[in-house]
């Protein structure tokens, strides 16, 4: 059985799709939408990027700012150029929409962490449809995945 | 802060020298005693007073250094935060190494059952059937080692239960751009034979193509390779170029079927080949992948005519070109593939034949299922006896109309009906039974229905 995790305790180094450095610990003020995808997937992470842009209507009907994070499956095919290309073609431009890219260490540390199940086949990555929501301190408040009818409403 | 100690001080010392000062003049009369203790309280005071001070400046003296002070304490700050995220991602590193080193192999895979009029790949077969368990297990070897073994159990249409390593894999990775494997390997030609693989889930559509199919089931292509494979990419403007490079085993027809000789080449030719492929991303364009494929092999023949066995009975140099094209998407998914063949036979009666074969197919991503159309054609030169010596080498139409539901992230259910129509009239020969003895009508339709699962 998985524990809470808080932001502060995942691995903190990483690299958004402008390239910049990014740490988890620094979006604290604002609540955390944290998922993982990769961008060569047209099967489930179209569905939990559906979920997370509805997510994101409500917390703009609220006047709410939440941050949605994004961590590649796949680093090494999931640079922040890939990233990049996959926000700008599915009109995801936000700049609380974090895509971020890592070591492969720290993606499997984080993964771990926040019990996000994945493997490789070949260079197709099996997973599920999953985020972790964040309070505005960095302390995990829930977990969303198919259990969930609709992930909005955990806000 | 300053300001919050002096003033209680200052009332303090008021306090203490307003009280002496309204002694009574009949103090003359006091005991001496007295005004020396009003006396002590007023050292007191006083002495508090000056402490008071001195106590100020010094905070004052710490409050005009304390810009500079300031300044220099987030630069220090800042080394050891560095520091301590380094050490943090080494701890990292060195935890999630020592954890996918010590926790064991994982092993995932893909398993299938089936039910239809027909068996999805052999049509002399009726009703439901166990189709594959698939075990891919692809231990880390360290930084640069890699590994992958695919172990199989599927029932045949005789109802055994068979077990083929379908790959097995030992490579190395040098960059991104180039690892080298060494094994058996499924054969770098077109799309499907490389992406898709042998876990069934991971298709959208309920079975491959069929003459694309793997040699077992129906192919004609040698869908595997044990040899030696060079495979990389490399991003080139906004897109990436792929490319694979891979030579080995000659194959070798054996009862019908194509062999890719995993335990050793015993007629020591070769199979030599190459793809070259892009990448699309961004614009119009972004999703789509299209590429070329090519390769030469000697196929040797073990005829069998009873228990008369002709080992390279026939020799032949197959030659493949073909053209490949995906438009892969979050709402669509496109497959073209097209083969040319032009082989010669080597041995018996010399010839050259020219053979293609083609197919596409069409998918929509719904948000509740998946449908897809494909149409394939083979027309294979029945005098080539690359073609003619394999059971399944005739040539054919199929149409077919699928659609995948996904029943969550790790099941589905696909559903198809099918038309094929074989277009050539093959004969019994020595070494092969007719199309009709073996059970395999001119032309038959097909519901199949699949249920598909990973672990």
């Amino acid at each position: 059985m998985r524990g809470s995790v808080g932001l502060g305790e995942l691995p903190q180094g990483w690299h958004d799709d402008r390239a910049r450095d990014l740490t988890l610990a620094g979006l604290r003020g604002h609540r955390v939408v944290l998922t993982m995808a990769y961008a060569a997937c047209h099967r489930i992470c179209p569905m939990t990027m559906d979920e997370l842009k509805r997510m994101q209507r409500v917390a703009d009907a609220r006047g709410e700012i939440v941050d949605f994070v994004i961590v590649g499956y796949d680093p090494k095919n999931d640079s922040p150029a890939v990233w990049h290309q996959y926000r700008l073609s599915r009109g995801l431009n936000r700049d609380n929409w974090h895509f971020l890219s890592g070591s492969q260490a720290a993606t499997e540390q984080l993964a771990r962490q926040l019990g996000f199940p994945f493997w490789k086949y070949d260079e197709h990555v099996m997973h599920e449809s999953r985020a972790v929501l964040f309070d505005s301190s960095g302390v995990e408040r829930a977990v969303l995945g198919s259990q969930n009818p609709s992930w909005s409403d955990a806000l | 802060m300053l300001n919050k100690l002096l003033i209680p001080a200052r009332a303090i010392a008021l306090g203490v020298i307003l009280s002496a000062a309204s002694l009574p003049a009949a103090a003359d009369s006091a005991s001496d005693a007295k005004l020396e203790e009003l006396q002590h309280k007023l050292d007191q005071s006083m002495k508090m007073i000056e402490a008071l001070g001195a106590r100020v400046k010094e905070l004052e003296g710490h409050a005009t250094s304390g810009p500079v002070a300031a300044a220099a304490a987030p630069a220090a700050d800042a080394q050891r935060l560095a520091a301590v995220e380094q050490q943090v991602v080494q701890i990292e590193t060195v935890n999630a190494t020592r954890q996918s080193d010590d926790s064991g192999l994982p092993i995932h895979g893909f398993a299938d059952v089936n039910v239809g009029n027909d068996n999805l790949y052999f049509p002399y077969a009726k009703g439901t059937n166990v189709g594959s368990l698939d075990l891919y297990l692809a231990p880390k070897l360290g930084d640069r080692v890699v590994s992958l073994a695919e172990l199989i159990f599927e029932t045949g249409p005789d109802g055994h239960v068979g077990t083929d390593l379908e790959r097995f894999q030992i490579g190395y990775q040098f960059s991104d751009k180039a690892t080298v494997w060494v094994g058996r390997f499924h054969t770098p030609y077109g799309y499907v034979n490389t992406a898709l693989h042998h876990g069934v889930w991971l298709a959208d559509a309920l079975r491959r193509p069929k003459f694309v199919n793997f040699e077992d089931k129906g192919g004609v292509l040698p869908a595997h390779t044990v040899g030696v494979w060079v495979t990389g990419a490399q991003h080139e403007g906004n897109g990436k170029f792929l490319y694979d490079f891979y030579a080995g085993n000659g194959q070798q027809i054996q009862g019908g079927t194509l062999d890719m000789q995993t335990g050793g080449n015993g007629h020591g030719a070769a199979i030599a080949g190459t793809r070259l492929s892009y990448q699309f991303s961004g614009g119009a364009v972004d999703g789509l992948m299209v590429g070329v494929n090519g390769f030469t092999d000697k196929v040797s023949d073990d005829r069998v005519n009873g228990d008369l066995i002709t080992p390279n009975a026939t020799l032949i140099r197959l030659n493949m070109v073909g053209a490949y094209a995906v438009y892969d998407t979050d709402m669509w998914e496109h497959i073209v593939e097209f083969y040319s063949f032009r082989d010669k036979t080597l041995n018996g009666s010399p010839g050259t034949h020219k053979s293609n074969a083609w197919f596409g197919q069409f998918a929509y991503r719904g948000r509740w299922c998946l449908p897809y159309v494909r149409f394939e054609r083979a027309s294979l030169d029945q005098a080539d006896p690359y073609f003619n010596e394999q059971t399944f080498g005739a040539s054919y139409y199929r149409s077919a109309l699928g659609v995948r539901f996904d029943i969550n992230a790790k099941s589905s259910i696909k559903l198809e009906v099918a038309h094929t129509r074989n277009t050539d009239d093959r004969p019994k020969t020595d070494y092969r039974p007719s199309d009709a003895e073996i059970g395999l009508p001119q032309q038959y339709n097909e519901i199949l229905a699949q249920y598909a699962v990973r672990f």
